[in-house]
């Protein structure tokens, strides 16, 4: 579905090829143009092809307590909210660390990172959401420590390895240059930077769509909790949709995620 | 009840489990191997089934897992069927990005210097191409491995095997004894079949790497 390779080319770069990955072709940079709707068109299709299935459908009185306007409306803002609040704080916590992680100071500290990160994604997300909910209860602050604690580790370890590949020239020129330690690090270093931690940073948005349906175990709403309903009380026209949704919500982010990936891009590179 | 307690009493259960766990991901990790390194070897040459193949099996792991479990409920039922189907879609990725990774980024020199040989294209892969690609392919399944691992534990929701049923069953006994046993139970023993997984990998790394390539081999 999503046509545009050059974001598709880069996202699961940072989640899948690891340090030993031959140097990948540099991605072509493909102007906004046709190539950029495709996902959202598709999107758009889809939605509209589940709106007309589902309006052909005689729902009985429990479907139609699930597939309302109010409750899916309601269901979008629950797992947009829960998304968007993990990545805001996965984004606080993962690039200072990872920019303190990457000084030539804290050396011994980045391959303990590395190595926990790598570890940490072989915990499964449903193991670690219904553990915290033996230490918080259920909720959305449970749904949400579960998901900055899944989400914080690509973040983190693409910042770090973002910041470490830069260049020592470049770095050497711009102190030649006279410039301090901490205009190196904002003009120079977190520049060069900016398109491996974007990478990661939308490896983790759209693994937290999907890890958000998994809130709902922990009653915290969302899409999940249409699955999960569906499953439970064997409707499959409300399973589906919970599924079809958040399916578009992860490629519409993604695409979007691309389209930020080329903007803020710096020029030079 | 302690959770050493909980593990000892409910050994039989919990290893079956385990077992159930390890062998679905590896069937689906071998079915997953099998395709991708096909695809990867047929279609590394052509720009448009290399960046087809990428984009569509990048697109599937785009679609959250509970949903694409969910999805697969009408056409493949519950259990066994759906979870080895979604695990199976999902390892694609990394298995055939690094497959065309590894046998694009071949020093053309190597390669000609094979055909120079006067070996045949069917020779010259398996003698020279898959053998230096290998280390970066099995790279790529074993992050598949990883992912598919975790992905294995959500399975139990639409009534997969594996350990990820002591997990919901801790969820849906929540409160009760042994619910917090159940669950990390569940998960710890998710983490140590990863672990397992991982050593098994680096000792086939290993064993199977071509001696001259070892050398390149950054610890």
């Amino acid at each position: 579905m999503t046509a545009d390779t050059a974001p598709t080319e880069t996202v699961p770069t940072e989640k899948t090829v690891p340090a030993e990955t031959l140097p990948l072709a540099p991605v072509r940079r493909v102007p906004l143009g046709a190539r950029h709707l495709i996902t959202p068109a598709a999107v758009a299709a889809a939605l509209i092809a589940l709106y007309m299935w589902v309006g052909t459908l005689e729902l009985d009185s429990i479907e139609q307590r699930s597939l309302n306007r109010a409750v899916i409306l309601a269901k979008t803002v629950e797992h947009l909210q829960m998304t968007l609040a993990a990545t805001a704080l996965v984004v606080l916590i993962a690039i200072p660390l990872g920019v303190v992680a990457s000084r030539a100071r804290n050396r011994l500290i980045a391959p303990v990172i590395l190595t926990l990160g790598n570890l940490g994604q072989a915990v499964p997300c449903i193991g670690l959401l219904v553990l915290c909910t033996f230490l918080m209860g259920v909720g959305f602050q449970t749904a949400l420590v579960g998901l900055v604690a899944y989400a914080v580790l690509p973040v983190l370890r693409n910042t770090m390895v973002g910041v470490q590949q830069v260049d020592p020239a470049l770095i050497e020129a711009a102190r030649g240059m006279g410039m301090t330690r901490g205009q190196i690090l904002r003009r120079v270093e977190l520049k060069l930077a900016v398109p491996a931690i974007l990478a990661g940073l939308r490896t983790a948005l759209v693994l937290t769509v999907g890890v958000a349906t998994l809130g709902a175990f922990v009653a915290a709403g969302g899409f999940g909790e249409l699955i999960i309903n569906g499953l439970k009380l064997n409707r499959m026209p409300v399973t589906i949709v919970g599924g079809v949704l958040t399916a578009c919500v992860a490629f519409f982010i993604d695409w979007l995620g691309s389209l930020a990936e080329n903007l803020l891009k710096p020029r030079g590179i | 009840m302690s959770f050493g307690e909980y593990v000892v009493s409910r050994w039989g259960t919990l290893s079956l489990a385990a077992a159930e766990h390890a062998l679905v991901v590896a069937i689906a990790i071998a079915l997953a191997s099998v395709i991708g390194i096909g695809i990867g070897v047929l279609g590394h040459g052509s720009p448009r089934v290399r960046e087809g193949s990428i984009a569509a099996s990048a697109a599937i792991l785009t679609v959250p897992s509970l949903a694409l479990l969910t999805l697969l409920i009408p056409l493949t039922g519950l259990g066994w069927g759906s979870t080895l189907i979604a695990l199976t879609a999902y390892a694609f990725l990394p298995i055939i990005r690094n497959t065309v990774t590894g046998l694009r980024g071949l020093d053309a020199a190597t390669v000609e210097a094979g055909r120079g040989m006067g070996l045949s294209r069917p020779r010259l892969l398996l003698r020279v191409q898959l053998p230096l690609a290998w280390p970066l392919i099995l790279t790529g399944i074993r992050i598949s491995t990883q992912m598919a691992i975790g992905i294995a534990a959500i399975a139990a929701f639409v009534d997969g095997p594996g350990l990820g049923n002591q997990i919901f069953e801790g969820l849906s006994r929540l409160g009760s004894v042994n619910s917090l046993n159940a669950t990390l139970a569940g998960t710890l023993g998710i983490v140590v079949i990863a672990v397992l997984f991982d050593l098994f990998f680096a000792a086939v790394r290993h064993l199977t790497t071509p001696r001259g390539l070892r050398v390149r081999v950054r610890p």
